[in-house]
């Protein structure tokens, strides 16, 4: 199997190098990676952590869709050469690597961070099967793994949009009642470059490993501050 | 400073549309169908008895405008789930309406 991997460092030319991979059974995309380097290439640079489907580190483009490395077979690729490449919208670091920071940026900027309401209890209740237990439910396991904002066309059109996965911990927030800082953030929700800057289509939720929609999840949120603004 | 470099998908290459999702051809339909739209009026307008114009035209309004139905109700609350079922029954139902105004004359 020919592996057609990007290669970029700064101040060097991008280019795809291949190495031909012995494939096994059951092997995947960050098994042939890790071949590639230790009996090919130890200059190849990419990232991974827990190799089972866990952490999101080893998320990249594989084959022109979001992936996560260790959890894509090889034989689900078909039989042609397949192409590894680093997400899109990250600042490059080098090879398959890319900057996450500007993913915590963007969760920041647009106050995607809880903020405890004074006085609230420590340990505040919320049932297993209440309303807001359930309409938060399917948003909560981001792994910040960054394909979503990588599939995100807005986000290449639009820098200062903080793309999917800000959004869908923003829509947890507002429908969390502990939560206090739904004021704060309104402001921001109703910029151009927010929650309209969203064209409804999908890429995001079409690659989510964790089967989270955000799509579903900034569409919410839309609804909720029309609602508010209608009064 | 090092050089800080963000790759984009490049949309005059074929790697930029590899695994392009539905729902963005979706999005896509519906906003080329704008464009031509604009043509087509135009083209309309000047004489309206050609029926290639006809046809486009109808076409082009029942492709913009069930593409935008889908758009409202998925914007209303319908499940991001049913994108592909409602792409299909916005196509199919534009067809339906087509083959249906196209052969009823009353002229």
């Amino acid at each position: 199997m020919v592996l057609k991997v990007f290669r970029w460092a700064p101040g060097a030319r991008e280019q795809l190098q291949e190495y031909t991979i012995p494939v096994q059974e059951g092997m995947t995309v960050l098994d042939a990676l890790v071949d590639a380097q230790r009996r090919l290439d130890p200059t190849l640079a990419f990232r991974y952590a827990c190799r089972v489907g866990m952490c999101g580190s080893c998320a990249m483009v594989i084959d022109g869709r979001e992936r996560w490395a260790c959890r894509t077979l090889l034989s689900k690729l078909g039989s042609g050469p397949v192409t590894v490449r680093p997400l899109y919208h990250f600042p490059l670091i080098r090879d398959l690597v890319v900057d996450m920071t500007p993913f915590k940026e963007k969760m920041v900027a647009v106050g995607a961070a809880f903020v405890p309401d004074e006085g609230a209890a420590v340990f505040a209740e919320v049932g297993g099967d209440s309303r807001e237990r359930r309409r938060i439910d399917g948003a909560i396991e981001c792994i910040g793994c960054g394909m979503c904002v990588s599939a995100c066309t807005m986000v290449a059109h639009d820098a200062r949009f903080a793309g999917p996965a800000a959004f869908n911990r923003v829509f947890t927030l507002e429908e969390d009642s502990r939560d206090a800082g739904q004021g704060e953030r309104r402001a921001r929700l109703l910029e151009e470059d927010a929650l309209i800057r969203c064209h409804g289509q999908g890429n995001c939720t079409e690659v989510c490993p964790m089967e989270i929609s955000p799509t579903d999840s900034i569409l919410a949120l839309r609804r909720r501050v029309v609602s508010r603004l209608l009064g | 400073m090092p050089e800080r470099r963000v790759l984009k998908r490049q949309l005059l290459k074929a790697e930029g549309w590899r695994d392009t999702k539905l729902g963005m051809w979706a999005w896509l339909a519906q906003r080329v169908a704008a464009v031509a739209l604009v043509a087509v009026i135009a083209l309309h307008l000047q004489n309206p008895f050609v029926r290639t114009v006809q046809a486009l035209l109808l076409g082009l309004v029942l492709l913009h405008g069930l593409l935008g139905v889908r758009a409202i109700l998925l914007d209303f609350g319908l499940p991001v789930r049913w994108h592909r079922a409602l792409l299909a029954a916005a196509l199919g139902l534009g067809a339906v309406i087509f083959v249906v105004v196209w052969g009823w004359r009353w002229y």
